[in-house]
């Protein structure tokens, strides 16, 4: 009867959308903005460690997931381990970003973003990372511009062979056009990514509300769903342009692998990355299947490069406990090798 | 009633466990084969012709009492799209530039080539410090 009692309370409170848990909390500043785009500073006074880490989020979901609840984040824990934290957040895009390449991000907002770091740290290099599709316009940054200034690169659940991708990638290559999906405002709406998601586990959206039906009484369940649930479907429209370039380049030439990237016209080669380098991938990853991930070790160019296999999914990397047990700590470990403690000559 | 050992999961959740392990594999493999991409294009491709259909009925509606449709509206929008995309890079790449070293800190050659470029021109380069570091030791 209690338990009874305590799903009808939880259940009007999922229903009214009350009642919601907080996201993205950690203090932070913005410290740069171009368009929709803005470049976040994390407020922290615990910085041991030079130079500042810059994040770089994917083009179509929201950045909160980095930053979920307090105790449940991964920038609070980057923060906690004595990193200067910068992330870069590409906002909403609508129709002025219709047009936005992938060169926009590459050449333009990354570099700028880079060098606004340099600036407010007054540090040299930066350490980047980039996660999923963020992991993609990163990799895409450092080729094209060999002589950035970055100390260390890492990415997270970051697919580089799109045959391996799953039906999202599949119906683009079975003769979908993205301007079969692009809305009014000339972006792949949010609804078409959510759809695309979803189609990767067709089961999954049932068993999720049969396991909130049975969990539904657990008030921490229902906070962590709220959160969780609240991110995966809440994404961000895809700039059409660079949705079209991604579908042609990434997933029809398949270009990371077959080495036929370009940037601006100008060819690109994963093998001109030279830097310290860190690939985080997750078994159990969903959205970006670890065989999608599984080439890049080997098509990077640097010496100093490590790959990290997970077992979690796509989410669990960077949220929940295997994050804060395995990914979170690794990822440390492998910056802190490659940073100086301040006040150190 | 009591019992020493924790309850497993209810009844009605171990059927769903059993059906759910029986029907997913099946499910993910539908969505993995060549029909259900070309099944999923030719759906949207039908649903863009019925719409653009009758997009284009209500257009020359509205332009029969010289009016604008949605469609103008769009494309108008597709334009200021495009032109606020060319001033924002404008602006970040005059914003990068302002950031380089001054003509005096760089050999002669490379400010020279790298003046003030349309956005439809090749990147400029950002500010740079060296080549990629080499691995630590």
């Amino acid at each position: 009867m209690e338990r009874n009692a305590l799903r009808a309370r939880n259940g009007i409170k999922l229903v009214a959308g009350v009642d919601r848990p907080g996201v993205g909390l950690t203090p932070k500043d913005v410290v740069w903005e171009r368009g929709r785009t803005q470049l976040w500073h994390y407020r922290s006074d615990k910085v041991r460690y030079s130079p500042p880490l810059l994040i770089v989020f994917s083009l179509v979901s929201r950045s909160y997931i980095l930053d979920l609840t307090p105790g449940n984040s991964f920038v609070e824990q980057l923060l906690d381990a004595g990193f200067d934290v910068y992330l870069v957040d590409w906002g909403e895009p609508d129709e002025r970003d219709a047009q936005n390449r992938l060169e926009d991000y590459v050449d333009d907002y990354v570099p700028a973003a880079v060098e606004r770091v340099r600036e407010l740290s007054g540090a040299d290099e930066v350490n980047l990372f980039g996660y999923c599709f963020g992991g993609d316009l990163s990799l895409l940054y450092a080729a094209h511009h060999p002589d950035a200034p970055l100390r260390s690169l890492t990415v997270l659940a970051t697919p580089v062979d799109f045959t391996k991708m799953g039906p999202m990638a599949d119906v683009f290559r079975g003769g979908l056009e993205v301007d079969d999906v692009v809305d009014e405002d000339g972006n792949v709406p949010p609804r078409v990514v959510v759809q695309g998601f979803k189609t990767l586990t067709p089961t999954a959206e049932v068993t999720r509300y049969v396991t909130l039906w049975e969990r539904l009484w657990n008030d921490e369940y229902v906070s962590a769903y709220q959160a969780m649930t609240g991110w995966s479907d809440d994404h961000i429209p895809f700039p059409g342009a660079a949705a079209r370039e991604t579908v042609q380049m990434l997933v029809r030439d398949n270009a990371m692998v077959t080495d036929r990237l370009t940037v601006g016209g100008d060819p690109v080669h994963l093998s001109d990355i030279r830097l310290p380098f860190l690939t985080v991938r997750a078994e159990r990853d969903h959205i970006v299947p670890p065989e999608a991930t599984a080439p890049l070790i080997d098509l990077v160019g640097s010496e100093d490069k490590h790959e990290l296999r997970l077992d979690a999914g796509h989410m669990g990397l960077v949220v929940g406990r295997t994050a804060a047990r395995t990914t979170v700590p690794e990822i440390i470990g492998f910056l802190r090798k490659r940073s100086d403690e301040v006040g150190e000559d | 009633m009591t019992s020493g050992t924790p309850a497993g999961p209810p009844l009605w959740r171990q059927a769903f466990d059993a059906a759910e392990k029986r029907v997913t594999p099946h499910a993910e493999s539908l969505v993995r084969t060549p029909g259900f991409a070309t099944g999923v294009a030719l759906v949207r491709r039908v649903q863009n012709l019925a719409k653009d259909t009758a997009r284009g009925v209500s257009a020359r509606a509205w332009h029969l009492v010289n009016l604008p449709a949605g469609t103008d509206v769009a494309r108008l929008r597709a334009q200021v799209g495009a032109l606020d995309r060319e001033v924002r890079r404008l602006t970040v790449q005059l914003e990068n530039e302002r950031r380089r070293p001054r003509p005096a800190d760089v050999p002669r050659e490379e400010h020279d080539a790298d003046g003030a470029q349309s956005p439809g021109g090749p990147r400029p380069r950002p500010a740079r410090r060296g080549a990629q570091r080499p691995p630590r030791a």
